[in-house]
């Protein structure tokens, strides 16, 4: 299923380049303003500013009670020489994605936000709030065996979007090849401190 | 495009792309099923099967392309396959386009039909319902929150933390905080003692109540199960300068909570579908039209294949039969199947065979005919006589070789001319024509002897006549019997002569003798007188028995018939020999007239001087009587007749020529016009130079005198 998963996403990703490129290079997309790694005792955090500017297709979509998911993806990554110093290949030495469900409450008009890995509920009374207060990462504790054993040269790259497959099945084909639904940002490293 | 001909072409590529297409097909009515796994593989499917449609496209573009151009070059088969491939398209289009339509509608229909107007405003009233029910509370409780604001904002703030546990038991909340304007925590009580950390307004009720307003909601907490939140600002009745808020949570009885979640639960899933809707039915409408497509196409491409098919051992026959018209009998179609095409292509292999049986047997008899007609030319043409067969309308249709040698004319060169052609162009045939069309007027056998006149000589035929069945024409058949009357008259000829040399010669010499015993025994004894009388009688006697002599050595010479002494010879040394002795008279003139080369000839040297001296002595008589000058040309030379050499000699005097009622028998014995001789000279020399194998006749060149010619042949035929 991994492997289907991979290669669907490669497809994707082709079928997008392809057709939508051009036209996605000036859409809306969310971005990482700041994303900082702090030595805490032993250990270390990151404190992470992402901002989320939603298209007017997924906010109607939300307000119509379809249920949004968001991913940030943390990974660390350390070099390896393939050819000498002529060509390096990032090898991932960990890697975690969270995923968040934002949905709409028509009775309390409110907006709920679900981590989905800890089941942890916010609600908010506006989505400006909700996309606020999930773009704050604030302490994220980084696993300290990697970063123990790794040199200065270990990165933590960044990265968030929207969950597409986790769309119901009638909307995912267009989601997929539209740009109003692409709005992955790009991956960012993380400033050690 | 090696791909799109391969599969354009053969037989199997169509089943596997067809399977192929199924699978496709299903799998893309299988992604769009809400549960799917393959849900996620919707747009990869989608894009197979898009790229399966285009090579479907393009295969099938080529394969009418090609039915056409087929059609163009008037290709065997091609209209039936187009007349075919039409009427399967016509029947595909047809029945797809009406399951088409009506599975649209349906799809259109069965999705709108979940929807109606008076349940989506039931879910709006219910909604709104439940709202109202809960703003009743909602007044109230932020009422008591205010209030209690109003309560705290009186005490100092190390009491708070004990007033607000009292709060919270006393209002029934679930959770009771002090914050800051800034959100920050000053003190908070909780009904439950496992929560430590309390909930914290959001920033929007943050920037509310620092715009003086305050906050009353119903929030969804844990579980969906609801709770009210209030947040009202403590007024800063102490002037410590510091704005806080104070935030409750109150909890909303179990019942109201559970019809709050169906509710929310219910108005959700509606309006989630509802705008579910148009992508459903894109999505539907995508996927069915691309398999109603993909089975269009298939099918069009399946109609063509079958149609090739059908019209495959129709074209073959088709080509079968034009074969076999234009005369190649071998044909074999490959019999396929067992239904009424198959017996067709089976009857016309039979057919073909039995063709070619038929042809063979009659190639068989022609040969036969070949070979007999050969064997029957081999045999006419062996044939001593002449055998010519000429139809009803007068055109001579066969003639053997002997006939051209009889005739003296290439038949075989003027077959299926006329008769009065022929005559035309060979006027000696002139009697052998009118013969035959005198004969033909009978309508029975016929047989007749007929002479014809010629150059060299007369010629006697004897023509036999046949009718050919049905009055088809006749058979003639004509022997040359000239040599053979020629023979049996020089026999007779012969038989006289011996006869006559040994009947007279035997008493002549008696006669003789006892003429001059008369004279010797009887001149002494009678007078002077009649002695001269004596001697006179006698003397005559004896002069007439010396002629009598004579004649009879020339019948013996004739009659005589010794074996031929041949021997090669230069046939101009031979001839300036013997006109050696002819020197002796001043006014006898001879002219020879070499060849460039001397010949030699094979000749019994003797009789050849004897041919010579006849024809020399014969030439000089007939000058001589009629008081010409003797002026005689004598000329020999090579000649080529019938593909052999002759030596011709010719003999011209400048006499009075020879009479035209003689030309014929000339050279018959007794036949001369001079007023001695015993008119066997000439007989002689015919006699001779026949027995050489050769020829003579005699001519009247246009100036004045006679030609006697003879031909001897030369090299291997004189032997």
């Amino acid at each position: 299923m991994g492997f289907t998963m991979r290669a669907f996403v490669v497809v994707n990703s082709l079928l997008f380049a392809l057709f939508l490129f051009p036209s996605s290079v000036f859409a809306q997309s969310f971005s990482i303003d700041s994303a900082i790694v702090k030595k805490v005792g032993n250990g270390y955090k990151l404190d992470a500013s992402l901002s989320y500017t939603l298209t007017p297709r997924v906010i109607e979509a939300l307000e119509n009670g379809v249920p949004i998911t968001f991913y940030q993806t943390f990974e660390l990554t350390e070099p390896m020489a393939v050819i000498g110093s002529y060509l390096d290949w990032r090898s991932t030495l960990w890697q975690t994605k969270l995923r968040f469900e934002l949905r709409y409450h028509a009775l309390t008009e409110q907006y709920v936000l679900l981590n989905l890995e800890t089941q942890h509920r916010q609600s908010f009374t506006s989505l400006y709030s909700a996309l606020t207060a999930l773009g704050k990462v604030n302490d994220f504790i980084l696993p300290p065996e990697y970063l123990v054993e790794a040199g200065d040269e270990v990165q933590l790259s960044l990265k968030t979007g929207l969950d597409l497959h986790a769309l119901p099945t009638p909307m995912r084909p267009g989601a997929i090849i539209s740009t109003k639904w692409q709005l992955d940002s790009e991956w960012v490293n993380a400033e050690w401190q | 495009m090696r791909l799109i001909k391969r599969l354009s072409s053969g037989t199997a590529p169509y089943f596997y792309l067809a399977v192929l297409l199924l699978i496709l097909a299903y799998l893309l009515s299988a992604a769009t099923a809400d549960s799917s796994r393959l849900n996620d593989l919707f747009l990869v499917i989608f894009a197979t099967a898009g790229a399966a449609l285009l090579l479907l496209f393009v295969i099938l573009v080529r394969s009418i392309y090609k039915l056409f151009r087929d059609f163009n070059n008037n290709r065997e088969g091609s209209r039936l396959t187009i007349r075919l491939v039409s009427l399967f398209v016509l029947l595909i289009l047809g029945s797809t386009s009406i399951v088409y339509g009506f599975s649209m509608h349906f799809l259109h229909r069965g999705i709108n039909s979940w929807f109606d107007v008076q349940i989506e405003q039931a879910l709006n009233d219910s909604l709104e319902l439940s709202r109202a029910s809960f703003g009743i509370r909602m007044r109230t409780l932020l009422r008591q929150t205010r209030l209690m604001g109003g309560v705290l904002s009186e005490l100092p703030d190390n009491e708070l933390p004990k007033n607000i546990r009292e709060l919270t038991q006393l209002s029934g909340a679930i959770e009771l905080s002090v914050w800051t304007l800034d959100g920050l925590l000053v003190t908070s009580s909780s009904e439950s003692p496992v929560i430590m950390v309390p909930t914290k307004p959001d920033e929007s009720i943050l920037r509310q109540l620092n715009q003086g307003e305050d906050y009353i909601g119903i929030d969804p907490g844990e579980n969906d199960k609801l709770q009210l939140r209030a947040a009202v600002r403590i007024p800063d009745t102490q002037n410590t300068g510091y704005q806080r808020l104070l935030h409750v949570l109150f909890p909303i009885s179990e019942h109201l909570s559970e019809l709050g979640k169906t509710v929310q639960a219910a108005y959700t899933d509606y309006k989630e579908l509802s705008y579910l809707r148009k992508p459903l039915v894109t999505i539907f409408t995508l996927a069915l039209s691309l398999i109603v497509l993909l089975t269009v196409l298939m099918s069009i491409w399946f109609a063509i294949w079958i149609s090739r098919r059908i019209v495959l051992p129709l074209q073959e026959l088709s080509e079968g039969t034009q074969a076999v018209a234009s005369g190649n009998y071998n044909m074999q179609l490959t019999a396929s199947g067992q239904d009424e095409i198959g017996f067709l292509v089976r009857s016309f292999n039979q057919m073909t065979q039995r063709l070619t049986q038929a042809r063979n047997a009659s190639q068989r008899s022609h040969r036969l005919l070949e070979q007999q007609t050969n064997y029957l030319t081999t045999v006419l043409g062996s044939l001593s006589s002449g055998v010519i067969t000429i139809d009803k309308n007068n055109y001579l249709k066969t003639a053997n070789t002997t006939s051209n040698k009889i005739l003296g004319i290439n038949l075989q060169q003027r077959l299926e001319t006329q008769l009065e052609k022929l005559l035309a162009q060979k006027t000696e045939l002139t009697p052998f024509i009118q013969l035959l069309k005198q004969k033909f007027n009978s309508r029975s056998s016929w047989q007749e002897q007929l002479e014809l006149r010629k150059k060299t000589g007369p010629q006697t035929l004897m023509c036999r006549g046949t009718p050919l069945p049905d009055g088809e024409g006749w058979v003639i058949v004509f022997d040359d019997i000239t040599t053979l009357l020629q023979a049996q008259r020089n026999a007779a000829w012969g038989e006289v002569a011996k006869r006559l040399a040994h009947e007279i010669k035997n008493p002549l010499t008696p006669i003789q003798l006892s003429a001059e015993r008369l004279q010797h025994k009887y001149l002494p004894l009678i007078d002077e007188e009649n002695s001269s009388t004596l001697i006179k009688l006698t003397e005559t006697i004896v002069q007439q028995v010396e002629a009598m002599k004579s004649m009879v050595n020339d019948f013996s010479d004739y009659a005589r018939n010794p074996g031929l002494q041949l021997q090669q010879h230069d046939f101009g040394q031979l001839l300036r020999e013997i006109l050696t002795l002819y020197q002796s008279n001043p006014a006898h003139q001879f002219m020879l007239m070499n060849p460039e080369a001397e010949l030699f000839v094979s000749v019994d040297q003797n009789r050849m001087r004897q041919v010579l001296h006849n024809l020399l002595k014969n030439a000089i008589e007939a000058s001589e009587e009629h008081n010409k000058s003797v002026d005689i040309i004598i000329s020999y030379q090579a000649v080529s007749q019938h593909q052999q050499q002759w030596l011709e000699v010719a003999v011209t005097d400048h006499g009075p020529g020879i009479p035209d009622d003689m030309l014929d028998t000339l050279f018959e014995p007794y036949v001369s016009n001079k007023a001695k001789g015993t008119g066997l000279g000439l007989a002689i020399v015919k006699k001779i130079i026949e027995e050489h194998n050769g020829i003579v006749w005699a001519e009247n060149p246009s100036q004045q005198g006679a030609s006697i010619l003879f031909r001897i042949p030369m090299e291997e035929q004189a032997q």
